[in-house]
């Protein structure tokens, strides 16, 4: 292939990791922003986008009022971060192309690798997948069952670690493997 | 559907940002119901048919069909009553407290949640006076925050002061109809 990040001139080398730090600094700032405002854990991922959506109860036939004491402290407890379908809706139209183009970046960045075929397959389609398995658990952990919160979970690392992957392969080839250094 | 097509339209091109705490709850409460020590929680579960009527007055359903109200009382008078009311915009959500004196008029407005990038609009439209358009308020009445800073303050401002607007809408509807109307 004539496309060998390798083989490349060091200006061409030094875009790429410059395009992978900038990604990898986003990822890191993501994955604050996903601590902050929905966690790691199945649960909480449920319990930001399934929110009260799933557990919503029957309109009663008639409207009722429930009455209860409040101390200052329960004004104070910290509220569960939820996304509800609107901003879901918002999140897929502008997140989902983002992603896109952050997957053909790195794809991009995967053609010019050493790599088998069917290795460098597996990493695009996983590149593209991952975003695809984050909305899919979204949608279905709203729709279907809070159980899918696990595939947002899922579908988050992969993202990382497809990342993290083709960043490594692309520093070492580019910058450490011998016919890289020789370029 | 033209709000659909609008709100897309502006995603489109625009990120939302993150929700910022704006005023604490319990700051906002403290405010609003100035001098109460103790607090009760009146959730309205709204029946098909009222979540309907809402919906026809001011375009706008609870979250969860349930209405929230907060009443402060010191001793055994009553204070006044509370509301915490979510917009949704097309750059995010904000939150906005409505208080209601015992006469049934408003007390004060804030603005407690906001997004990163609305913060900056909302602090403006405060700082032009937005909460003192709301005093004295009763249901019924139209609230014309945005009209009274256009041309005082910043376009953004302004169409936050817009936004404010449809939150008080909503709160003077929904205390209106069903705070004191519906026994427990």
């Amino acid at each position: 292939m004539l496309y060998e990040l390798r083989r490349m001139e060091a200006p061409i080398k030094w875009l790429v990791t410059c395009l992978l730090a900038t990604l990898g600094l986003s990822y890191v700032f993501g994955a604050l922003m996903v601590s902050l405002y929905a966690g790691f854990t199945p649960a909480r991922v449920a319990a930001t986008y399934a929110g009260p959506e799933m557990s919503m109860p029957m309109p009663p036939e008639s409207t009722m009022v429930v009455n209860r004491p409040m101390s200052m402290a329960d004004f104070a407890q910290p509220e569960v971060h939820t996304v509800d379908t609107n901003l879901l809706i918002q999140d897929t139209h502008v997140h989902v192309p983002m992603y896109g183009v952050i997957a053909a970046a790195l794809g991009v960045v995967v053609l010019g690798l050493s790599l088998r075929r069917r290795w460098a397959l597996g990493l695009i389609t996983l590149l593209f997948a991952a975003p695809w398995l984050d909305f899919a658990g979204m949608w279905l952990t709203k729709f279907v069952s809070p159980r899918f919160a696990v595939l947002t979970l899922l579908g988050g690392w992969a993202m990382g670690g497809a990342y993290f992957i083709v960043t490594a392969l692309a520093v070492y080839q580019m910058w450490w493997s011998p016919k890289g250094v020789a370029a | 559907m033209t709000w659909l097509i609008r709100a897309a339209a502006i995603a489109a091109v625009l990120h939302i940002t993150p929700a910022v705490v704006l005023v604490k709850r319990p700051d906002a409460v403290q405010a609003l119901l100035p001098g109460a020590d103790a607090y009760f929680a009146r959730e309205v579960h709204l029946s098909d048919v009222d979540a309907h009527r809402l919906h026809e007055v001011v375009d706008w359903s609870p979250e969860d069909g349930v209405l929230a109200f907060y009443t402060g009382k010191t001793g055994s008078t009553v204070v006044g009553a509370l509301e915490f009311v979510r917009v949704d915009t097309p750059h995010g959500p904000i939150e906005v407290a409505v208080g209601f004196t015992p006469a049934g008029r408003i007390r004060g407005v804030i603005v407690t949640k906001a997004t990163v990038e609305m913060k900056p609009w909302v602090l403006e439209a405060v700082a032009g006076g937005l909460p003192e358009r709301y005093r004295d308020l009763k249901p019924g009445d139209a609230p014309a925050g945005a009209a009274a800073l256009a041309g005082k303050t910043g376009n953004l401002a302004v169409y936050i002061a817009g936004e404010v607007d449809k939150g008080v809408t909503r709160a003077l509807a929904a205390y209106g109809a069903f705070y004191n109307h519906v026994r427990a």
